[in-house]
């Protein structure tokens, strides 16, 4: 009997330093590249090449505004955490936490940053300590405390880590410290939001803390950037064609940003346990005419665009110069005569998806036997996973109209922002608003689901993140009031409210199953889409 | 060192299990059928095999006598598996390969037991007209031991289906359904067939041409339903028989099959003695820059969304007719997707291709120096056929790789990684090799590009209960030196 324990604490001890050497989180988020260098703006040396302030005597080194684009960075985290459903139930998840973009991630926004605004580091509450500081003087002098009040002798201070803040910014998080903070238990459903402009490069970094609800696990994860074209098979992702990152290791994914359109993103390993397990989230590309003028022609210069991808010079840029328009969009058949000024969803040459509001919306399901059996040490039933949670970007009706960010306690007794999207559409007219985009995806892995309208018609204007248009220019645009996905597609819609009195209409699943939350037989997949 | 759970044991076990069970050689795929353009098909019953090691109790088409011929050619250094056809059934059915235009005779005899009753094939897409058998709702029948003659001209190029028209619940589950290719008539001046094709294009249009051609029968399987039909099969062995009465509703298929296999089985070779039913796989292989004709057919009951990585397919066709624009009546009209929705009966016929475009880094790890080159053609991608990187996107010639991958330790291995993030065998410094440790195993020799192409509901990559499986497989993208036998 005594053998047991002594032989169990020495591979405890062998197993710990295994660990210990194997760790190797590590961020990359370069602020310069040969697509998108540095200058100096203003002063003796204003439009020169520099790395850093002092190369630039009077002026700023800052990112060359000449080079389409910029570098865009972004951190994640894969692991597990927790989510209330909207029949007030919690659920366990695998899921990616945000570990940079905080702020914007916490208010329903992508959490993709410029490479400047991620390096200057992360300030904001962390999680272990739950935002106490220590007081640093007077007669409270030791006591915990989150503001200088909880110190209220005179001489008191409230000291904290060096990287605390009140509230999150947008930095990203890099030392392992901080990731293992930050990470663990944060699982987001769905996965932090991310948002690319066409001519951007982005960075986006996985850091495995580990899920700490499953000790027996030694779980990689992965970043699937679903859809993304010409991919290589080292950065897409798949653990069979490439390589996943272990626990305590950081892997950071690169991408030149593709055409624009409504793209998504997951862990590829063992999709179908870690997609049903919270693992998804949406990633969008918005086209470079959105940064056109009111003097810039748009077909003009879509047809550019399309010459330039095309190499060849005598290319007329009209249409596309190989089957899949790698980069391009046929031009317009019918010019418009439109200018630039708006937002758009893709470079269409012709205004026509231009919109007024934008609201991603992810399509997903959970079976609450799976996340049970998840959250616990039993084997999985594949065949018979059967969601009966239907959500809308991680929440079900009414959570989906909640416009704040939903806490759910963790097993650590920690409230963290785990479902911070709602999909509520808005659309205010009284403002001159009347067109909403909305970005779908579906990354449901059981079900095809249709989702309808009732008095606001739709219109699908791109599949996949491909505009609906013909190789000869003729837009195949649709008008409908249903949209029918099954897991993996994405479709872009416009709802038009010109013509729509104001009041509050519903975007709803079709399948009428779907509209409840487990046993609550009211709920599920639907959101409200208000005009006013 | 890492605990085994029970979960990871399994997987690892099979995992194992499957690299054993793989031949030496890669596996390839082409679409292989039999041609006409008379046939003479038999519906009869017999087991076919999964990958957890089940014997599954099917219905099928197989061949009555030996058929006119097989499909593809196989061209000198082809060293696959001679093709058959099995005289009792196979799942799916014998792809039938004719030519536009031609008029189609399928004679079907009934062998099925007493208790499957009759059996029958509508062709959807095509006017049949029939002789002999008798009655059915939505075709003439064949009855037990008897048999019945469908006639149909071929009318349109493309992929279409088939399937038994009699007790469909029951029989297309049992695994009665298979596909039709038509090939065009007179295909555009300027295509090339490719070794392994079918023909130079998928129809009488230029933007239609490819290089190399698979077909994707996606399909499911409730191993229950199957279950019970046995038990009343055996039960009632001579006639006459009450009618199978199986439970198919509701359906809960545990088996979720490409061509009639699941992964990894569908990476094996075409006509592996090992499934002797299941003569099809779905083990696409391609070089950078060719077009893939993608013949998506959806049989069984469900819709299935099939997602293949790597890059967006252009759709020319659904259910054999050509998709083309209403302002000019020539420019192709179908959507660019990623995902494509099966739908059951329905086919889809699209173009794949991948090239590394706009990557921003050099995928071949060309340095400067090495005696690499990239000379552009007009579209920028190297014009020299019979060099190494032919088709290279020349813009990200010797371009480094913008990020420092992680360390190799704290990294799982993929069996089809290639051991670098770079296309193709690296030379690395003292040795040249895959980069990857010792006892690594390796599904991928040539380092080539490996993209998992499955459905997307991804339940349905699972066989019964065990992830990886079901509707999965992978696209290898070789380097261009890397010979492709599509026949292995």
């Amino acid at each position: 009997m005594h053998r047991i324990p002594r032989l169990a604490l020495l591979l405890a001890l062998g197993l710990s330093a295994t660990a210990a050497r194997a760790q190797s989180f590590r961020v990359q988020c370069p602020s310069a590249t040969a697509l998108h260098p540095r200058a100096c703006s203003g002063g003796t040396k204003a439009g020169a090449a520099c790395s850093a302030a002092s190369d630039c005597p009077g002026g700023a080194c800052a990112p060359d505004a000449r080079y389409p684009g910029q570098i865009k960075c972004q951190e994640v985290g894969g692991g597990d955490g927790f989510a209330t459903m909207a029949d007030g139930h919690q659920i366990y998840l695998f899921g990616f936490s945000p570990l940079s973009g905080l702020a914007d991630v916490q208010a329903g926004l992508p959490g993709t940053q410029p490479a400047d605004v991620f390096n200057l580091g992360y300030l904001g509450p962390n999680y272990s300590s739950a935002g106490a500081g220590t007081c640093g003087g007077g007669t409270n002098a030791g006591e915990a405390c989150v503001t200088v009040a909880d110190c209220p002798d005179v001489t008191g201070t409230c000291a904290h880590a060096p990287n605390w803040a009140p509230t999150p910014n947008n930095g990203g998080i890099t030392e392992p410290a901080g990731i293992m903070d930050m990470g663990v238990l944060a699982g987001n459903a769905p996965a932090p939001l991310m948002a690319i402009d066409e001519d951007d490069e982005f960075f986006l970094t996985l850091s495995n803390p580990g899920m700490i609800m499953r000790p027996d696990l030694f779980e990689q994860h992965t970043v699937h950037f679903h859809g993304y074209p010409n991919a290589s098979s080292y950065f897409d992702g798949v653990p069979d064609a490439s390589v996943a990152i272990n626990i305590a290791g950081s892997f950071t994914y690169y991408y030149t940003a593709p055409d624009a359109g409504t793209y998504f993103w997951h862990c590829h390993i063992t999709p179908p346990e870690h997609l049903q397990m919270g693992m998804v989230g949406q990633l969008y590309v918005r086209p470079r005419q959105d940064r056109l003028g009111p003097n810039d022609a748009l077909r003009d210069a879509l047809i550019a665009a399309n010459k330039r991808a095309a190499v060849d010079p005598s290319a007329t840029g009209l249409s596309c110069s190989d089957l899949l328009c790698t980069g391009q969009t046929p031009a317009p058949a019918v010019d418009t005569g439109a200018r630039g000024g708006g937002k758009y969803a893709y470079n269409d040459g012709d205004g026509s998806t231009r919109y007024d509001v934008e609201y991603p919306i992810q399509m997903m399901g959970f079976d609450p036997n799976f996340h049970y059996v998840g959250m616990t040490f039993n084997p999985e039933p594949f065949a018979d996973m059967k969601d009966k949670y239907f959500l809308l970007s991680g929440r079900g009706y009414p959570d989906t109209v909640n416009p704040k960010a939903i806490s759910t306690v963790a097993a650590d007794g920690v409230a963290r922002p785990a479902q911070p999207l709602p999909s509520v559409i808005r659309i205010a007219k009284s403002q001159g608003q009347t067109r909403a985009l909305l970005r779908i995806s579906d990354l449901s892995v059981t079900e095809f689901t249709t989702l309808g309208t009732v008095g606001i018609p739709m219109t699908v204007i791109a599949q996949n993140a491909r505009l609906l248009r013909d190789l000869a220019g003729r837009n195949l645009y649709y008008d409908t009031n249903s949209l029918t996905l099954g897991g993996g597609e994405s479709a872009d819609v416009i709802l038009d409210a010109s013509n729509v009195p104001a009041g509050t209409y519903y975007l709803y699943s079709t399948n009428l199953d779907h509209l409840s939350n487990d046993a609550e037989n009211f709920g599920g997949m639907m959101t409200e889409i208000q005009v006013f | 060192m890492t605990p085994s759970t029970n979960r990871t044991r399994a997987l690892a076990a099979l995992v194992a299990a499957a690299g054993a069970a793989l031949p030496a050689a890669p596996a390839r795929a082409a679409v292989p059928g039999i041609t006409g353009p008379s046939f003479h098909l038999v519906a009869s019953a017999d087991f076919v095999s999964q990958p957890d090691g089940a014997s599954i109790y099917a219905f099928g088409y197989g061949c009555d006598g030996a058929p006119a011929g097989f499909l593809p050619a196989r061209p000198n250094g082809a060293q696959g598996p001679a093709p058959t056809c099995p005289q009792t059934m196979q799942l799916p059915g014998p792809t039938l390969i004719v030519t536009q235009g031609q008029s189609v005779t399928v004679t079907l005899r009934n062998a099925l037991p007493p208790a499957a009753g009759n059996t029958s094939i509508v062709f959807p897409g095509f006017q049949v007209t029939s002789a002999g058998g008798v009655a059915g709702l939505l075709a003439q029948e064949a009855p037990g031991g008897g048999t019945v003659t469908y006639t149909f001209v071929a009318s349109t190029p493309g992929t279409h289906a088939y399937h038994s028209g009699t007790q469909a619940d029951l029989q297309i589950e049992m695994g009665l359904y298979g596909a039709i290719v038509v090939l065009p008539a007179t295909p555009p001046g300027g295509c090339v067939r490719g070794p392994f094709s079918l023909a130079p294009a998928a129809y009488g249009h230029a933007a239609t041409c490819y290089d190399r051609e698979y077909l994707f029968q996606l399909s499911e399987l409730d191993s229950r339903i199957h279950d019970q039909a046995l038990a009343q099969v055996q039960a009632c062995p001579v006639g006459p028989c009450p009618a199978i009465q199986a439970v198919t509703e509701p359906y809960h298929p545990n088996y979720f099959l490409l061509n009639g296999r699941s992964l990894p089985d569908d990476m094996d070779t075409p006509y592996a003695a090992g499934y002797p039913h299941q003569p099809y796989n779905a083990n696409p292989h391609m070089h950078p820059g060719e077009k893939v004709l993608m013949r998506m057919v959806g049989q069984g009951r469900w819709q299935h969304p099939f997602h293949f990585h790597g890059n967006h397919a252009r759709v020319l066709a659904r259910d054999g007719n050509l998709l083309l624009s209403a302002a000019d009546g020539t420019s192709l009209a179908g959507p660019l997707l990623f995902t494509t929705p099966t739908v059951s009966g329905q086919t889809q016929d699209q173009i794949f291709t991948w090239t590394g475009k706009g990557l921003n880094w050099d995928v071949y790890n060309h340095r400067a120096g090495d005696g690499s080159r990239c000379i552009p053609d007009a579209s920028g991608y190297h014009a020299i056929k019979t060099d190494p990187n032919a088709g290279e996107w020349c813009a990200d010639h010797l371009k480094p790789i913008p990020v420092t991958p992680p360390d190799p330790t704290i990294v799982a291995i993929g069996q089809w990684y290639g051991g670098t993030p770079y296309l193709g065998i690296q030379s690395t410094g003292s040795f040249t090799g895959t980069n990857e440790p010792p006892g690594t195993l390796n599904q991928n020799p040539q380092a080539g590009y490996a993209y998992m192409w499955h459905s997307h509901n991804e339940r349905e990559i699972t066989t019964n209960d065990v992830f990886p499986g079901g509707i999965m497989s992978m696209l290898l993208i070789d380097p261009p030196a890397w010979f492709i036998d599509e026949t292995l």
